[in-house]
Parts: C-alpha cells; structure tokens; sequence
C-alpha cells in the first residue's frame, strides 16, 4: 500500500516536473492564486491591481466573496471599478476603512480623488510593475503555517482544523443569515486505468464553498455515472480544474483526490 | 364645515395632508419600504441554499417561483445594486433548478 502511494507520488512529482520542461509556468508560492484585475486601472492611471488569494483566504471563505459579494470566478470578468467600490460593493465591501479584520481596520478603495495619501493607498492593490511594499509579506505570514508540496506550499485545511486561520463566513449588511449546512456524505468517483479512485469529501468542499458556488456552474445536474470527467478537461480549467491548479492545490498533488485505491 | 375644508386646503398646500409628514417625505418613506420589501423577500428565497437539497420538488418549483417573480423588481434597481443582486439571485435558482433536476434524475 505504501510502496504504491509512493510510487503515484513520485510519479506525480514527474508529471510536474514534465508541465515544467514543456513551458507550463509552475509559479512561485507566492504567486500562486494571483490574479491580476486590470479592466477599467489604465484608463484612470493607475497600475493594475494584483489580487493575492493566499491572504484573501486566510480571512474569509471562498463562498463569502464569490457567493455573497459576488466576484465572478474568472479574472476580470466582475468588471470593479472604483465608483462601484466606493459605494460598498465587490472590493469595497470590505475595503471601507471602517469594516475591521482582526485588530485591524480595513483600508479604504481607492477614492476619485488624487491626492498623494491617495495614491499611496490605491498602490496597495494597484501596485502591478510597481515596488510597492505590502502589509502583509508572504514569508512571514506563511512562516507558521501547516506545508505542503506545492502551490502556495501551504495545507489550508489542515491550518484551519489546527484553527492557525479562520475563515469568517459572514459579512454583516451582505451575507444572508443561514442555517448551517446539513453536508452530505462522502462519495467516491471511479478512475479509470490504473490510477486509484477519487474521494470527494463534500465536507471538505461546501463548507468554504456553501453549494452554489459548484452547483450547476461547474457540476451542472446529471444522472450519476452521466459524465465522464477527464483529466485533459480538469487540466484544461474545466470542472475540478476551475480551482484546483489555480488557487487551490494544483493537479500534481494526485494522491490528495486520487485516495481509494481499494475495491473498484 | 368651512373650517375643516380650510384645513385640509392649508394642509394640502403645504404638502403634509393627513399624516403631518411633508408629501416628499411620505414619497421617500415608500420607496424605502419598497426597498426592504425586495431585500426582505431576497434574503428570504436565498437564505434557503444551505437546506435545499432536502427540499421536496413541490417546495424547489416553487423557490424557483418566487426567484422568477423577484427578478423584474431587482432588474429595476439603481446600479450597482442591479447587477450585484441579480447575479446572487441568479446562482439560488440556479441552485434550486439543479437540485430539482437532481431529484427528477434520480
């Protein structure tokens, strides 16, 4: 059993290591999950903004700001402007300079104005190609968090069972009050070949997701067994792809899904 | 008689007739409560995402209902509000229409 798993790990770690050779960008811990929001930044002079998820993540669910604020799950096509910030919408539901993170308040979106305060608060976010330094540094805000292998190097979940984070699920004056959710079981997805079954742990997903963030964008509603998921299409950004391999861990960690290699 | 009509024509004129609130007022005060009507039933149809897979297809059909019968009130919303809303409307009935579909597939 262990030889097996150890044979799929080192069989992964190659799989990454060929992405590499082939041109694929493996980025950096650090910039992992980065996205880069730049619809309307030009056209008012400034840089684009660099959107860090490893920090975002760390204080709130996925589900909070793709659900309850609303962020489209592809770059750029929330289309944030400053105007719609400042009026307590997409960044600005947060980035007030009133709403607080820990002991800390929030700092405010960029104003219309131009004053120099001004400009050295919009650089935070809108710091693209600039040297700008942030608040929070990757290395010591990471230093104490639970490993992993790849992607941002660090194991989110395992932070937060050891409650290192704690993803805050709740904006009041935007989220809805909700009765917690009744998760359903367990359930294994069949590989094809060689590679050992998939346990999707629906715990491990709806909790920072909730449901709708999956259902039916992703996982549109089929009769079970329906549909075939393959790898081509997860690598290509499609089903699991959509997260993992962007801002949740990449797809080389294999054993992490592909966990059941027991009765097929 | 005369009095009262006179009253009433003081009042009218001065745009407080009957509740003592200037006409402007009583405008604002009903868009507001319009306002919270929307966000009430909003928070409502949507605060049901969590539960709904335990939901029959009678109570799903009629979620999705109420999401369709929302959507033209939301659809006259100032931006950003608009577009914000309308998309969190649209991922509960979305929601709602798979675990329907779900059910009808099992």
């Amino acid at each position: 059993m262990k030889a097996v798993a150890g044979w799929i790990a080192g069989f992964c770690s190659i799989l990454a290591f060929v992405g590499a050779a082939n041109g694929r960008d493996i980025p950096k811990p650090p910039e992992y999950g980065k996205v880069i929001i730049g619809n309307f930044s030009n056209r008012a002079g400034l840089a684009a903004v660099r959107f860090d998820h490893w920090l975002h993540r760390a204080f709130y669910t996925c589900r909070l700001c793709h659900v309850d604020i609303g962020f489209a799950m592809e770059a750029n096509a929330t289309k944030i402007d400053a105007e719609t910030n400042i009026k307590g919408f997409y960044c600005g539901s947060c980035h007030n300079g009133i709403r607080v993170q820990g002991d800390r308040k929030i700092f405010a979106s960029c104003s219309l104005s131009r004053t120099k305060e001004e400009d050295t608060r919009c650089s935070r976010c809108h710091s693209v190609g600039k040297n700008v330094r942030k608040e929070y540094n990757y290395t010591s805000f990471t230093e104490k968090l639970p490993k992993e292998n790849l992607g941002n190097l660090i194991d989110w979940q395992e932070a937060e069972s050891r409650e290192l984070i704690r993803p805050v699920d709740f904006l009041p004056g935007i989220s809805i009050a909700r009765l917690p959710l009744d998760v359903q079981k367990d359930f294994r997805i069949k590989s094809k070949g060689w590679m050992p079954n998939v346990t999707f742990s629906h715990k491990e997903h709806a909790l920072w997701n909730g449901c709708e963030l999956c259902h039916p964008d992703i996982f549109a509603s089929v009769k079970k067994g329906t549909v075939k998921y393959s790898m081509f299409q997860i690598s290509g950004g499609q089903y699991c792809g959509l997260c993992h391999d962007r801002v949740a861990f990449p797809l080389y960690e294999c054993q992490k899904c592909h966990t059941n290699p027991m009765s097929r | 008689m005369k009095m009262f009509a006179m009253i009433v024509a003081i009042m009218f004129s001065s745009g407080t007739l009957f509740t003592g609130m200037p006409i402007a007022q009583i405008e604002s005060f009903g868009a507001k409560v319009a306002q919270e009507d929307w966000k009430r039933e909003f928070d409502n149809i949507c605060s049901k995402t969590q539960d709904a897979m335990e939901f029959s297809a009678g109570e799903l059909r009629n979620l999705i209902a109420r999401c369709d019968a929302l959507k033209p009130r939301i659809e006259r919303l100032d931006e950003p509000q608009r577009k914000v809303t309308l998309k969190r409307l649209q991922m509960c009935r979305d929601l709602y229409v798979y675990l329907l579909e779900a059910k009808e597939n099992q």
